[in-house]
């Protein structure tokens, strides 16, 4: 009966046994031990349902700062490029250095430059008062080789052939004799007289310049006009020389405007240089 | 949305208006823009973790752009002004970085 009691009870004993391990093995696996504290999840947020209002104005708060951040940038964006403040000492040390050559460099260029320029300037200088020399060469050199015409302070002088035939050699006297007094410019006949002319003799007269001139003659002659008149005048002169010996009827008239307007082209020299 | 509208306002008003920086603030602006950029990265991240909140956006732009400044303005005074710039920065990009790789995971699933 015992033993039979005792058979009857074993199984629930060991049955109580097993459940009661079972609980302490539950509890022993528990991992919630303090050492590896179990992290739950975050419930998702609800949602808080805010006032229409806060709403709005959070949302303009957000807009206003990320405004603001955008100006920021792009201010620091500008404001970067000319900054020095953010370079390092080497770099700071290594732009000085390059600044400074370059400074140099300008400097010398600059003193260049001044020097070409003064050089230009004076040479300008030079170039003027050649040009104002050559005008005024031109001026009194064009009169005296015929190439203006000329007008001034003169006489008028008047051969007339009467009975015998004037040589070219008293015509060249004649000349030479107003040369002398000082004939600044002379037209014979509307031939402009130059160094080069020359007066020929010819069967119907006298040429000159290879134009044959006929009487009477008339010759113009710019210049001192008393002088010239006494040249021409002067006691055994060449006006009492063609009056005598031609029989020509010599008269000078002073004039106040005599016009020359008889001009000669230049001619061109072959083996003549100027010096420069 | 917002937060898109406003940056290119600001930007664009930033580049028409080109406002001279006063020379008080010129060592602080950088700071500050970089700070703001991380706040702004985080609330991105929080965004994509649903959990964004206007008001906390709000205070931590405030409190990101106050903090990073002062902290210059001190290393100013007590003269490491430039290390602690530095220091800023490379905290403010480190978080920049992983703000930036947290969002690319909620992006990309990885």
């Amino acid at each position: 009966m015992r033993r039979g009691h005792g058979h009857e009870h074993r199984q629930p004993r060991a049955f109580n046994r097993l459940w009661h391990q079972e609980m302490a093995d539950e509890i022993n696996d528990d991992l919630s031990t303090g050492m590896f504290p179990q992290v739950k999840k975050k419930p998702a947020k609800t949602v808080r349902h805010e006032s229409r209002r806060g709403r709005i104005l959070s949302t303009i708060l957000v807009i206003v700062l990320c405004a603001l951040l955008g100006f920021g940038y792009a201010t620091q964006l500008r404001n970067s490029q000319s900054s020095y403040a953010t370079l390092s000492e080497d770099e700071l040390v290594r732009l000085l250095d390059e600044t400074s050559t370059q400074i140099d460099s300008l400097e010398q260029q600059k003193t260049q430059l001044s020097e070409q320029l003064k050089s230009i300037k004076s040479a300008a200088d030079k170039q003027k008062e050649v040009e104002r020399i050559a005008k005024e060469n031109e001026e009194s050199s064009g009169i005296l080789s015929g190439r203006l015409a000329a007008q001034g302070k003169g006489v008028v002088i008047t051969v007339g052939q009467r009975e015998s035939h004037i040589p070219a050699s008293m015509m060249f006297t004649l000349i030479e004799e107003l040369r002398n007094a000082g004939a600044e410019a002379m037209e014979f006949n509307g031939v402009r007289v130059v160094t080069s002319t020359a007066f020929v003799d010819t069967q119907s007269g006298v040429s000159c310049d290879g134009r044959s001139l006929t009487p009477p003659y008339t010759i113009k002659v710019i210049g001192d006009p008393s002088a010239l008149q006494n040249a021409v005048q002067i006691a055994g002169g060449v006006g009492s020389q063609l009056r005598v010996k031609h029989g020509a009827a010599v008269s000078v008239v002073q004039s106040d405007s005599v016009q020359i307007d008889a001009v000669r082209q230049p001619s061109d020299y072959k083996y003549a240089k100027t010096v420069e | 949305m917002p937060a898109i509208i406003g940056l290119i306002v600001g930007v664009v008003v930033g580049i028409f208006i080109k406002p001279d920086v006063p020379v008080a603030l010129q060592p602080y602006l950088p700071i500050m823009v970089v700070a703001a950029i991380d706040a702004l990265l985080g609330s991105a991240r929080a965004y994509f973790e649903r959990s964004f909140s206007d008001r906390v956006f709000v205070i931590s732009f405030l409190s990101n752009v106050v903090t990073a400044a002062l902290l210059v303005f001190l290393g100013d005074q007590l003269g490491v002004g430039s290390q602690l710039t530095t220091a800023v920065i490379v905290v403010l990009g480190i978080r920049i970085f992983s703000n930036v790789s947290a969002i690319r995971r909620f992006i990309f699933r990885g």
